[in-house]
Order: structure tokens, then sequence, then C-alpha cells
């Protein structure tokens, strides 16, 4: 079974938010703030729309692939 | 106290919520004879509401008590939950489509039913039914942790308040019971959009008013711990185990995968998991009211006063909003801890109907599993109740989190059995039960065999979530196991045919067989043959 272009575009989009939550590290920090909130709260929330975004293109490509 | 127009609200809106769950026996009728009727909707929910079914399992207790409280007593740790609710919808787009399609081909309910035949061992089946059925039960323990914190906030003052609470949850669960034996999920389905405009409307208004009346974040962290700020580095591993081991879990849960099966096409299911991550931005700035509550003294006071960190997001509430918009928000909180606790009681009663009752009396006609499972799910939410009346609360919220290290251990059986064969069934009994077992000792161990405060493991990486431990061991002795079984011929194949894995089968005849009281509708079937 030979992978396609599309089913490789989906795998890379449902992993992306992975890397980046994992890399804890990367984002544990307090600056800069936003509206006095530490980096480390308001970036991870910023990832949950990023992620629903991502993922959101995955099952697009994979519905309309199948 | 609540004043007494809030009450009035709160009082009108349960009505209006009771209505529209009795109203759901009528909605989108279907022969409430049946499992699949009673227990899954009928299997039609389109795309918005099984958003909102399955987001109804995001907005539970585990989110207004559970991480609230944890992000006001320790901190950033707790924010593990937004990571956790990000990620495990990725699984899901992963996983839940290719178990609707066997499902709807084969006429499974539950997930045990795709296991027994995919590994073909009732043992097997019998383990994971019995580990969703215990794992679930903390679970609806917990919610009944929330709404009680509603009501005490609500009664705050008054004489008995704990008589007053108990009983005004003994009716509530009562009228809940009925509504339930009734409606089935419809009726939790209809509860759960309701629950979600007001959670949605009152978090936001909570936000809005605490950032322009009450200093907002920056007086809140500089009245916080200065730790709280991020996370301590000692905390890291404990902070990525806790939401890659959550996100695990979560689609294991009876009630999740209950409220996946109950989609009407596979392409709306996967769409609609997709796009639950946005839906997770509410969650966020609720474990942030955890750190708000610090530039609040009028609730900071109610809180330390009760030394209950469960009372957080009730305490902002009153002490931020008018009596009216405290009513709203209260019973928003309220039906949030209701509305999941009817899913996973109806989740739990068809998983204990299914693969446990049926097992043992199979002759029991449709019409009769169905009557079981209702008395059933009216069974377990009493049991909760009473775990609730009899153990401390404390004790609750982390036995919610052994519930997960027990769940994960089904995941070789249940996902992994969605995408190989390979995997031998009496191996993967033998990897749950090692997975169970070190869990459990883990556990102990780790609480210094005395009362359950932690489920984090010291290992030589830092403290690491033990469902992750646990899975690691039951994973490898499943794979070693399997090896063992196939190179000494004991090996038995699974009895589904690949190709019922792969896309529903036009009139998906099979699922007929099980569900003779109501064939899958005319209109579902026509969805899933044009897919």
């Amino acid at each position: 079974m030979a992978v396609r272009g599309w089913q490789v575009a989906a795998a890379v989009f449902l992993l992306i938010p992975f890397v980046v939550y994992l890399s804890v590290p990367s984002y544990n920090m307090v600056d800069p703030k936003f509206y006095g909130l530490p980096f480390f709260y308001w970036y991870q929330t910023l990832w949950l729309v990023l992620s629903g975004i991502l993922f959101g293109l995955a099952a697009w490509l994979i519905n309309r692939g199948e | 106290m609540l004043s007494s127009d809030g009450i009035a609200l709160f009082v009108i809106l349960f009505i209006v919520f009771v209505f529209l769950g009795f109203y759901g026996a009528r909605f989108r009728r279907g022969d409430l004879r049946g499992l699949n009727e009673w227990g899954l909707g009928g299997q039609r929910m389109g795309p918005w509401l099984l958003w909102v079914l399955v987001g109804a399992d995001l907005y539970t207790a585990y989110t207004f008590v559970a991480i609230p409280s944890g992000v006001y007593g320790a901190g950033a740790l707790y924010f593990y939950a937004v990571p956790y609710v990000a990620l495990t919808f990725a699984i899901a787009v992963v996983t839940m489509p290719r178990l609707w399609v066997v499902s709807r081909n084969r006429g499974y309910i539950t997930a045990v039913d795709f296991v027994k035949d995919r590994f073909n061992s009732r043992n097997l089946a019998l383990a994971v039914a019995l580990t969703g059925v215990v794992a679930e039960l903390p679970y609806i323990a917990l919610q009944i942790v929330g709404m009680q914190s509603v009501l005490t906030v609500m009664l705050l003052g008054v004489a008995n308040v704990k008589t007053v609470t108990e009983v005004a949850l003994i009716v509530a669960f009562i009228i809940l019971a009925i509504f339930t034996f009734t409606s089935g999920l419809r009726g939790a389905a209809l509860g759960a959009i309701m629950k979600d405009v007001l959670i949605f409307g009152s978090v936001i208004a909570v936000i809005v008013v605490v950032l322009v009346n009450w200093g907002g974040f920056t007086t809140a962290f500089a009245n916080a711990p200065a730790s709280y700020a991020d996370l301590p580095s000692i905390s890291i591993p404990k902070f990525w185990s806790l939401f890659f081991g959550s996100a695990l879990a979560l689609y294991l849960y009876p009630h999740a995968i209950n409220g996946c099966l109950s989609a009407s096409d596979k392409k709306s299911l996967r769409l609609s998991q997709a796009l639950l991550p946005i839906y997770g931005v509410g969650l966020a700035m609720l474990a942030l009211f955890g750190i708000l509550l610090y530039g609040i003294p009028a609730a900071l006071s109610i809180v330390k006063t009760s030394a209950n960190g469960a009372l957080t997001v009730p305490a902002i509430i009153i002490t931020v909003l008018p009596g009216w918009g405290a009513g709203i928000a209260l019973l928003a909180v309220f039906i949030g801890g209701l509305v999941p606790a009817a899913i996973m009681a109806i989740a739990a009663a068809n998983l204990l109907t299914r693969n446990v009752v049926k097992e043992i009396y199979p002759k029991i006609t449709p019409h009769g599993e169905t009557q079981a499972a209702k008395w059933i799910s009216a069974a377990v939410k009493f049991v909760a109740l009473a775990f609730v009346f009899t153990v401390s609360t404390t004790y609750a919220v982390q036995l919610q989190l052994l519930g997960g290290v027990l769940i994960a251990q089904t995941l070789p059986a249940v996902f992994l059995g969605l995408y190989t064969r390979w995997l031998d069934g009496k191996a993967l009994t033998v990897g749950w039960a090692v997975g169970i077992i070190s869990g459990i000792y883990l556990v102990l161990d780790t609480n210094k065999f005395g009362i359950l405060i932690s489920s984090l493991f010291n290992t030589p990486f830092g403290y690491l979530y033990i469902a992750i431990l646990a899975l690691g061991l039951n994973f490898l002795v499943a794979v070693v196991g399997t090896a063992v079984v196939r190179i000494t011929r004991f090996h038995r194949e699974g009895i589904i045919p690949e190709e019922d894995l792969r896309r529903v089968r036009t009139g998906s005849p099979s699922a007929a067989v099980s569900t003779p009281i109501t064939p899958i509708s005319a209109a579902s079937t026509g969805e899933a043959a044009s897919d």
C-alpha cells in the first residue's frame, strides 16, 4: 500500500501539537507576559486554537482522501 | 449565601433543564426499547450534537473542581489539563472513526464488543469491561463532588449546610435517574447543549468582570505564590507525563467511546473531534480561576476558611457576579456535573449489560437488555452518590487519577487492536493484569500505603504519572507474550475480517442482527452508505 501525499500531510498536522507541547522547556518561562498572564499560560492556551485548526485540516484531508 | 433572586433563577433554570431531559425522549424519536436507541441515541447524532455531547466530557467537574483546585493549591503543574485536552483529540481523530466503522458493520454497542471478536477472547473482553466500569465510578463521584461544592457555596451560612446539601443532591439525582431512565442518551444530549451555552457565557462573564474590576492577572499573580508563574524544573517530568498519560486515557473511558459511537456518520465524527481543542479554551480559563482566586480576597477567604480547594470556582462566581448572574453561573456548574454523570452512568450501564450480564445470560432479549441497562444506570448513580457521602472529598479527586491509571491498561487491546491483529488475546490479558497490578502497587507504594495523595512515581527520569509506567510494562508483556504464544502455536485468530475495519458495508446487515428491534434507521444507513 503506497503512502499518499495527503496521508503524510495529515500525519504531520496531527503530530505538530505533540512536538510543541512535549517541548516543555521551550515554553516554560514567565516573559513575555500578555495582560499580566505569564508566557507559560497564554502560549499553551493559544496552541489549543492552533491545534484545533491543524487537526481540523488533518480531518478534512483524511475525509477527502477516503 | 446566594441572594434570593439568584436562588430563584437557579431553581427556574433547573426546571427548564429537567424539562429538556424528559423532552429528549421525543427528540429525533426512536424506539427506546432497543439498547442502541436508549444508550446511543439511535446513532443519529450529527456533527454539532456530537461536538457538544463529547465536549460535555470536557466540561465536567474535572474542569470545574479538580483542575482549578489543583492550580490554586499547586500552581502551574495542574495546567497540564490544557495540553491534555489538546492532544487527546488527535488520538480521537485517528482511532474513533475506525472504531465507529467496525461497530456499525458488526452492530457493536461498546468497545468491549470489538475487543471480544478482534482477539476472540472472552477473558480479555471481561477484563476490559470491568476496568471500564471500575474506572468510571470515581469519575462519576467527582461530578457529585462538583455539584456538592456549588450547593455548599450557595447555601453558605444556612444552618445544617451539610444535611441540606445532601438532601438537595439526593433529590437532584432522583430526578436525573428518572429522566435518564425514560430518555436515555437523547435527554443528556439536550441537557448538554443547555449546559455548554450557560458555561461558556458564565466563564466569559467572570473573566471580563475580574479583568475590569479586580485587577486581572497582574493582581492575581502578584498575590499568588511566586513559584506559580511557571513550572519549577523538578515538575517538568510530572507535567508532561500527566498530560500525555491523560491524553492516552480519555478515549478509553466508556463515556467517551459511547459518545463517539452515537455518531451518525464517520466523517462528521472525525471533524467534530478534530475541532474540540478550540472548545478547550474555556477549560484553560477555568484552570486560571485557580490563580485569579488570589486577587479576590472575599472569595479566597471562603476557600481558606473551609480549607476546600473544590470551592474555588463557585466562590469566585458568588463573589464577583451580581446575585442573578451568580444564580445562572452556579446552575451552569451544577448541571455541568449532572450531565456528565448521566452520560457516564449510561456508558457504564451499556458496558455492564452488554458485556457482563449478556455474557452470563446470553438469551436475554433486546428489550430485556435495555431494561437491565436502565436499572443499572440508576444503580450506578446511587453507588457513586453513596461513595461521595462516605469518603472525603479530596479522596474522590485522587481516586479519579487512579481511575486513569486503570483505564490506560485497556489501551493495547482497544487502540492497538484497531490497527493490528498480530497481538494475541491471552498475551493481552496477561499484559492487562500486569499493568493493573503494577499500577495499583506503584500507587500504593508512592503513597507509602497510606492516604492517596499522589499518582506520580519517582523514577530515574523524575516523577512520572503511574498510568504511563504501568502501560509500558503492560505493552512489553503483551508483545513478548504474543511472540511466545505464536511460536508455541497457541495463538487464536480474531473473527473480524479486515474489510469490516476499513469501510462501512452497504446496508450493514450484521448491524441489524444484534439489535433486531430497531434496525438502524433508513436515514443513518443512507448516510453511512454514501461515505
